[in-house]
């Protein structure tokens, strides 16, 4: 049996449209239009003990909806969640006592204490047993160094630092599975290499189930052996990573900020790129915010080089970056078909 | 201006959001007119005038006063700490604005918002439910100049706690003894006669009796003339100036500890 | 589940920690600690102001107001010292952080309560309980073992009904967003509670007497001490009062618990 269960599982939420200027607010004051969303519209998957699961999709997808519902804050519209067999929504603190969470940059801990009097506090939750924390704190110390910590306010600690004192304190109590949301947002590089060290090593040694969602598809590459991409409360895909892999490694955007630029740049652009690489170039176009063209590039079709070059010569660029492919690129290619 | 009128217009519209809040408001101020409605009855039981005021007289006072008192409760030292602590306050700086203006100008717009939706009210249930009769004469010409005044010497006294908060993190302490020294010593809870003749003299001296005694007074006195009216609210303009000043003075001080400290 | 024993034990060791850590802030502390000092003298000095012009108050005598005031101050402690995070939920709730207190394997409203042990209510204690002596005595009250037996226990349970009171208030930010007039106006209510309902008429004294219920967080009880013998038998349900209203008070923070949809997507 799976660990975790999730079968036609939809949630939706009343919102209140606010109407706009003066006159619009007033009359909010006096009546409600209220408009139905749905945040997950029937996902269904299973999970098995000891995978790490990268579960991703662009703002407002239904990511932080799905998690909230398996880690029973929220309640279910429709369909079944099941951990253990259990359903978190009715057995929240018996589920608590096998999960860990870290959500964002939201610390959980205690903001006023220095960080090891968090963790005692922790132990005495969790019931963990003098010798098993012991040997979690020794080991982390290993992993990360987190000795030269101890002492200091959770408050002083930077936003690094903090992050790798949460993570920690997720995995305290040995739970089974461990959410992380967004869990590198905003770290510098080293940080998110010590942080992707410690789950995989997790992971590794414990067996640990993780469920994590980010924006940082680097995460997702280094850490995870399955991805669920979903968008507007859908799944569009559920399966090996190295599908996708192939997708995010191919793909580069040339980001790109053209003098002069005016409504027929795209059009130009285009002809341009057709004229040197034939139809078949597998490049998009589009622009970008103030002036900025995004020219994504499948590299197994065209060079990047040559793409760069080109239009080098025949347009006058301003500022050239090179970016790996956005969330919302590989939700567009996952739409127009790249996996199937 | 045009970019102030604009902050105005904004926090008028964020108030209007809180829709919900108003009927509590107006409620809360209904039980508080009753309340205080039994208490100075069971107050005047014994006599029925203390302090040469009648019960009808203490209780317009009174009544007035809780009408007004949230229109002159304008919260800006708890948003400005509040905006201090998370460094908000540096995003005003780097604005091609006056960040003393701009906070007055968004306390302009919850004011609007506060008379209409509970000053208003609160003065309709005065007069027909409570029958309470206004003293006609010019005190009633004057008082909304003298209202206004009152709103800038309580704006100044909060804003200039409000900027305390580069000082010191103690901000409940402070805001909270700022309170109490301003509801007691304005006349807000109990009207000023009935202070100890010595303390009412010493009163008179301070800021505070602008608040809500001056703008009381000229619509509760009886004997009403320019001639009295005219210095109380030329008394009013002067604290408006004099915290105006002292305010400016102290932003700018506390902006130097700012640039060089860091925010 | 957790026995009442094991909760006891992690509270004094957060609340340990936590003081500890407040301590840093030492101006903080002592400047907090003088502003509710004055405000516990606020009241006593209208009280004050009252009684230069009148002789009583619905019959009651200053020193009798005093002694109303302070089981009143004694009463509000609790909830000032334990329940004080109250007034933050709606921040939490509005910015998404009160999330975190889902994932914890505990009593969430214990959770969330034990962040923040507020120092300065203290300072109200203790002017409640010097100002209880000082009246006392200047009263000349009996204290027989009896007596102070149903101190405590009407203290317990007036305490209870000003906590409930409070929380059920904040609870109102898990269903609509501008929460703070209803806050505000649970506050301004405890304001009126050190009165003598007596002044109130048939309406106003059955609201404050059994819808909310602020006559039981001073005034009501202190009549047993003052004037044993005309003090009405409804007294004697002030226990029930007090822990029924609290029954009530998780109740309605569990629905809100249960309700709360966290910010964002």
């Amino acid at each position: 049996m799976s660990l975790i269960h999730v079968k036609d599982l939809s949630k939706h939420f009343k919102i209140l449209n606010r109407r706009e200027g003066l006159g619009g607010a007033f009359r909010d004051l006096f009546s409600g239009d209220f408009r139905t969303v749905e945040a997950v519209a029937g996902i269904s998957f299973d999970i098995d003990a000891g995978e790490i699961v990268g579960y991703i999709g662009p703002n407002g997808a239904g990511k932080s909806t799905t998690i909230k519902m398996m880690t029973g804050i929220l309640k279910p519209s429709g369909g079944l969640i099941e951990i253990n067999g259990l359903v978190p929504y009715e057995n929240r603190i018996r589920q608590a006592q096998i999960m860990g969470v870290v959500f964002g940059q939201r610390t959980q801990l205690w903001w006023d204490l220095p960080v090891i009097e968090s963790f005692k506090i922790l132990k005495e939750i969790y019931k963990v047993d003098q010798k098993t924390f012991d040997e979690h704190m020794d080991m982390f110390n290993e992993l990360v160094g987190l000795k030269e910590l101890y002492s200091q306010q959770v408050r002083t600690l930077s936003l690094g630092q903090r992050m790798l004192c949460d993570i920690t304190a997720s995995f305290l109590h040995n739970p089974q599975i461990v959410f992380l949301d967004e869990p590198t947002i905003g770290l510098d590089i080293s940080v998110k290499a010590k942080m992707r060290t410690i789950i995989k090593e997790l992971n590794r040694t414990r067996n640990t189930t993780i469920i994590l969602t980010t924006h940082d598809l680097g995460d997702v590459e280094a850490l995870c052996n399955r991805i669920i991409i979903i968008d507007k409360g859908k799944i569009l895909y559920d399966g090996d990573i190295k599908k996708v892999n192939a997708l995010f490694g191919a793909y580069r955007t040339l980001k790109l900020q053209i003098d002069q630029f005016n409504e027929t740049t795209l059009q130009t652009l285009n002809d341009k790129l057709t004229e040197k690489f034939g139809t078949d170039h597998g490049i998009t176009i589009s622009e970008n915010e103030e002036s900025w063209t995004d020219v994504t590039i499948d590299q197994a079709r065209t060079p990047l080089s040559e793409v760069l070059n080109h239009l080098m010569t025949n347009f006058t660029v301003m500022d050239v970056r090179i970016v790996e492919i956005s969330m919302e690129n590989v939700v567009r290619k996952v739409y127009d078909g790249a996996l199937t | 201006m045009r970019g102030y009128l604009a902050v105005m217009r904004g926090s008028f519209m964020v108030s209007v959001v809180y829709r919900f809040g108003f009927l509590f408001t107006i409620l809360g101020n209904i039980i508080y007119l009753s309340v205080a409605f039994f208490l100075w009855k069971s107050i005047y039981r014994s006599s029925d005038t203390i302090r040469g005021l009648t019960f009808n007289e203490t209780f317009i006072y009174v009544g007035l006063g809780s009408a007004i008192f949230i229109l002159l409760k304008t919260y800006v030292d708890w948003i400005l700490n509040f905006e201090i602590r998370e460094g908000a306050i540096a995003s005003y700086l780097i604005k091609p604005i006056d960040f003393g203006l701009y906070t007055l100008f968004a306390s302009f717009g919850s004011l609007l918002m506060n008379l209409a939706a509970i000053t208003i009210p609160t003065l309709i249930m005065l007069i027909f439910v409570f029958k309470v009769e206004f003293v006609l004469g010019p005190g009633l010409i004057i008082f909304p100049l003298s209202l206004f005044m009152a709103f800038l010497v309580s704006f100044y006294i909060d804003y200039f706690v409000g900027l305390l908060g580069f000082h010191s993190e103690s901000v409940w302490g402070l805001s909270t003894v700022k309170e109490i020294i301003v509801t007691v010593f304005s006349g807000a809870l109990i009207p000023l006669h009935f202070f100890p003749e010595a303390l009412q003299k010493v009163l008179l001296w301070l800021p505070f009796q602008a608040i809500y005694h001056t703008p009381l007074m000229m619509i509760t006195r009886p004997d009403q003339s320019w001639n009295i009216f005219l210095p109380m609210l030329f008394v009013q303009i002067f604290w408006v100036v004099i915290l105006f000043i002292a305010t400016r003075l102290f932003y700018n001080q506390a902006i130097k500890v700012l640039r060089i400290s860091g925010g | 589940m957790r026995s009442i024993g094991e909760y006891l034990r992690l509270y004094f060791m957060i609340e340990a920690q936590y003081i500890k850590g407040r301590m840093q802030y030492r101006a903080d502390f002592i400047i907090s600690s003088i502003g509710m000092f004055f405000s516990s003298l606020a009241t006593l000095g209208i009280f004050w102001v009252i009684f230069e012009s009148v002789p009583d108050l619905a019959g009651w005598s200053l020193m009798e107001m005093v002694f109303i005031y302070a089981f009143y101050m004694i009463a509000i402690s609790p909830m000032q010292i334990l329940f004080d995070h109250a007034w933050q939920l709606r921040f939490h709730i509005q910015q998404g952080t009160f999330l975190k207190y889902y994932f914890r394997p505990l009593n969430m409203m214990f959770y969330y309560m034990s962040e923040i042990f507020d120092l300065k209510g203290l300072t109200q204690l203790a002017v409640g309980i010097v100002l209880l002596v000082y009246a006392s005595l200047q009263l000349n009250l009996d204290w027989t073992l009896i007596r102070i037996a149903l101190l405590f226990i009407t203290l317990f349970s007036a305490a209870l009904v000003q906590i409930s009171i409070v929380v059920i208030a904040s609870c109102a930010s898990f269903w609509v967003l501008d929460s703070y007039p209803v806050l505000g106006l649970a506050w301004k209510l405890r304001e009126f509670s050190p009165y003598p309902m007596t002044i109130f008429d048939g309406a106003f004294r059955f609201a404050f007497t059994f819808i909310i219920p602020i006559g039981f967080v001073s005034f009501y009880p202190s009549q047993l001490f003052l004037r044993p013998q005309d003090v009405s038998s409804l007294i004697y349900f002030s226990p029930v009062i007090g822990i029924g209203l609290f029954a009530l008070t998780y109740w309605v923070w569990t629905k809100g618990v249960n309700s709360y949809t966290g910010t964002g997507s």
